[in-house]
């Protein structure tokens, strides 16, 4: 049932390389996070989202210092190599420091084109409008010229159902997950999400449907087994699923970018873009990478993991990443407060030794088990 | 360093800043990022305080070590800027210089220097509960855009309500084109200042400016602050008329990027010296250095403003940042340059292999990088650094 997916996931290039050719539309990559893939779509491309992978850095240092974080390096390792070929253009946020820089130094060492969605930090509602406003028309333009193709009022309506069925296709997944812990491994799980971040919406949509169905007759597995809410950036390295697997850990829920941020996200109201794109970006979950004063973060995760149900929390830190170092301590704090048991992990996407991560979580599932 | 006779008043005048705002009782306090418009705050008689400032002082006191550790024991990783951790932990344990800062009625933070300040704030708020106030200004990818400047105007706006709210008084527009105009004074003394550091040989180096930058830094739109720069380039001026060096017998002249490593200060101050070395611009100073004259067509004070905070240095993207630095160099006569990659300043430092190399083959001028950070002494070793300086000297032509 799940193995198209990790079929997928173990034959990324080939994949892309498949749908580019089948479907004849050029490959964007999405840097992460948070840009409206429908604004691709709707030009005639094919979204690609890139969250980092586990590459080992040997080109990306001559670039990238040491305190840049594992995501940024991973996907510039990607493109140095010379592995990121059938990558046409590449789509940026402004989501970090690191993420606004590298942009930069694309500009200076490849001839890709890209283009910028400056996401805005301001509690000021009409700035971020008029801003937002000024950012799209010049993502659209940019994207125009990349695939030759006018994103009309059609093909956005078009591709913000497109889009907008994935992400509720994957939410009707996370609710099966929520409603029976332990049916779906995390595993399988999750490369079922990540497969998303390759495929062309239509194929995907078909793939998750079929899932779907297949998974309505059944059971969860019986007994007492330990359930969390992990919180972090990405949900890699994948092999830490395979751990909770043997540990018969399961995860109920997430407080991933990549993960529930991103498939929380209802489809784009495209008859008003700026409105649509405004919702999208700050009235689904928060993240720490978003300035946004309308949503309360701790209020928000410690109703998350109560309502899932789960017995403890665990933060999945991707070393140098700032925004979210900075909200663990006081995040961790209201946590406990609330009687809700945490850990954490620290990882780099390139990691090949999970022996301190595993040992780190069979001693925070057995806290859990009492 | 340079014994110039106005340090004394700028001891005084910065110490009278602290404790006005250490014992006031009638203004209120906000706390402040370096390149926040801090004009609407004077114009409305509020103190800006200055967390960036204090940690700096704390880490040329050597004092920032202990409250990181505060700090890193309270779970704030190394891998969050030192400046930060240096503030955290003095809030926290009340250490430091000055035994942390006098406690903040509000928080104002802008982009225009990082992202991160964000976080930094949203932090702070929740600790102290006090209102966050963010002015988004953002990266110039593409250099300064109509839309940039609306954006940023808008804001202002909006800044100039929430500060009426908070002091119950209507927004003193007056008061603020008078505030305006003190910072335009400030500005214009400074920049000369640092100009003069074109002469040959140069009559104040970086080591110099960092130090005396602090007011420029916290007390920009207020007469104090014009009236000591003003005795500032009495000074330097007279040192470049008379042709007197900042260090003996220059024979190299270099620029520094990115901030300074406040706890090597000294020490770094004299190796320079002793290589005959001097650092006659630096990027990190320049930026309060009106860089944005002449950048834009307008004579409307909103948009100057917007303008001035939009066009910084760090928030430049890499083509006008590779010319400017190539501008620097040639306007200074300078040998080489210096690259600071901080750990703790991510927007200064990604990207700056790239423009070493371009500067260089821009320029013909030697460049080198250096690793280090402005506050975080464990990511530091004298030997190191130094014997990849001493190498990097001898790949430079003197004057």
């Amino acid at each position: 049932m799940f193995s198209p997916f990790h079929n997928v996931t173990a034959n990324v290039s080939d994949t892309v390389r498949q749908y580019e050719k089948s479907n004849s539309r050029p490959v964007i990559g999405v840097m992460p996070a948070y840009f409206p893939m429908e604004l691709i779509e709707a030009a005639g491309g094919y979204p690609v989202q890139l969250w980092g992978n586990n590459l080992s850095i040997k080109h990306a240092d001559s670039h990238l210092q040491g305190f840049c974080c594992s995501v940024a390096k991973s996907i510039m390792e990607l493109e140095l190599r010379g592995s990121a070929k059938m990558v046409k253009a590449y789509a940026f946020t402004s989501l970090c420091d690191t993420l606004v820089n590298l942009r930069e130094i694309y500009d200076r060492i490849l001839i890709k084109p890209d283009v910028v969605l400056p996401l805005p930090m301001t509690r000021t509602m009409e700035a971020r409008r008029t801003y937002l406003e000024t950012g799209l028309e010049s993502v659209k333009t940019g994207l125009e010229k990349v695939t030759g193709s006018k994103i009309t009022t059609a093909s956005l309506a078009d591709a913000a159902e497109l889009h907008g069925k994935t992400r509720e296709l994957q939410r009707a997944l996370y609710q099966i997950r929520r409603d029976s812990p332990g049916l779906i491994k995390n595993f399988d799980f999750y490369t079922v999400i990540k497969a998303g971040f390759f495929l062309p919406r239509f194929e995907y949509n078909q793939m998750l449907t079929d899932l779907l169905g297949s998974l309505q007759n059944l059971k969860a597995p019986e007994g007492k087994r330990v359930k969390i809410v992990p919180t972090g950036l990405v949900f890699d390295p994948m092999d830490i699923f395979k751990i909770f697997d043997e540990l018969n850990i399961d995860v109920v829920d997430d407080d991933f970018a990549n993960g529930w941020r991103s498939v929380s996200k209802k489809t784009i109201q495209t008859d008003d873009l700026v409105e649509g794109v405004s919702q999208y970006l700050y009235q689904a979950s928060p993240c720490c990478c978003l300035y946004n004063p309308d949503i309360d973060r701790h209020d928000y995760l410690v109703n998350k993991i109560k309502d899932s149900g789960a017995d403890g929390a665990l933060f999945w830190y991707v070393n140098f990443c700032e925004p979210d170092a900075f909200d663990a301590p006081q995040l961790k704090e209201r946590l406990k407060k609330e009687g809700i048991p945490i850990s954490s992990i620290d990882i780099e996407l390139t990691m090949t030794n999970f022996d301190a991560v595993k040992t780190r979580i069979s001693a925070f599932c057995e806290i859990l088990e009492g | 360093m340079t014994h110039f006779k106005a340090i004394s008043t700028m001891k005084e005048i910065m110490t009278n800043y602290y404790v006005e705002a250490k014992t006031t009782k009638e203004k209120p306090i906000a706390w402040i990022t370096s390149g926040a418009p801090v004009e609407f705050l004077y114009a409305m008689d509020i103190i800006p305080i200055y967390p960036e400032n204090h940690a700096a002082m704390c880490a040329s006191a050597h004092q920032a070590m202990d409250v990181i550790d505060v700090a890193e024991s309270a779970g704030y990783s190394q891998d969050i800027c030192s400046y930060a951790r240096t503030d955290f932990g003095a809030d926290l344990s009340k250490g430091g210089p000055i035994g942390g800062l006098p406690e903040p009625d509000f928080l104002l933070c802008s982009t225009n220097i990082c992202k991160t300040v964000i976080k930094w704030y949203e932090v702070i708020a929740r600790r102290k509960n006090v209102p966050l106030f963010v002015v988004d200004i953002p990266f110039l990818h593409e250099g300064l855009t109509r839309g940039l400047i609306d954006y940023s105007i808008s804001q202002f706006h909006d800044l100039e309500n929430f500060l009426a709210d908070f002091t119950g008084r209507p927004f003193d527009k007056d008061r603020y084109d008078e505030v305006l105009s003190l910072s335009d004074k400030a500005t214009i003394k400074w920049t000369e200042i640092l100009g003069l550091g074109k002469t040959i040989p140069t009559p104040i180096n970086s080591f110099d400016s960092f130090i005396h930058m602090a007011p420029i830094v916290t007390l920009r739109g207020t007469q104090v602050c014009v009236d000591y720069y003003e005795e500032l380039y009495k000074e330097v001026e007279e040192r470049a008329k008379n042709k007197i060096g900042s260090i003996p017998d220059e024979k190299y002249r270099v620029l520094w990027d990115n901030l300074p490593i406040w706890f090597k200060l000294s020490r770094l101050g004299k190796f320079f010296a002793e290589q005959k070395c001097a650092i006659t611009a630096a990027t990190y100073t320049n930026s309060w250095g009106g860089m944005s004259a002449g950048k834009w067509d307008t004579e409307d004070p909103y948009e100057l403003m917007a303008v001035s905070y939009l066009y910084n240095y760090i928030n430049l993207g890499f083509e006008e940042r590779i010319n400017y630095l190539a501008e620097l160099i040639e306007m200074n006569s300078l040998t080489g340059f210096v690259m600071h990659s901080n750990r703790s300043c991510k927007p200064y430092s990604i990207g700056m292999y790239r423009l070493q190399e371009e500067v260089t083959k821009l320029t013909g001028k030697p460049g080198i990088v250096i690793e280090a950070d402005q506050n975080d002494g464990r990511v530091y070793s004298d030997a190191q650094i130094e014997t990849r300086l001493e190498a990097f000297f001898e790949t430079m032509d003197p004057i």
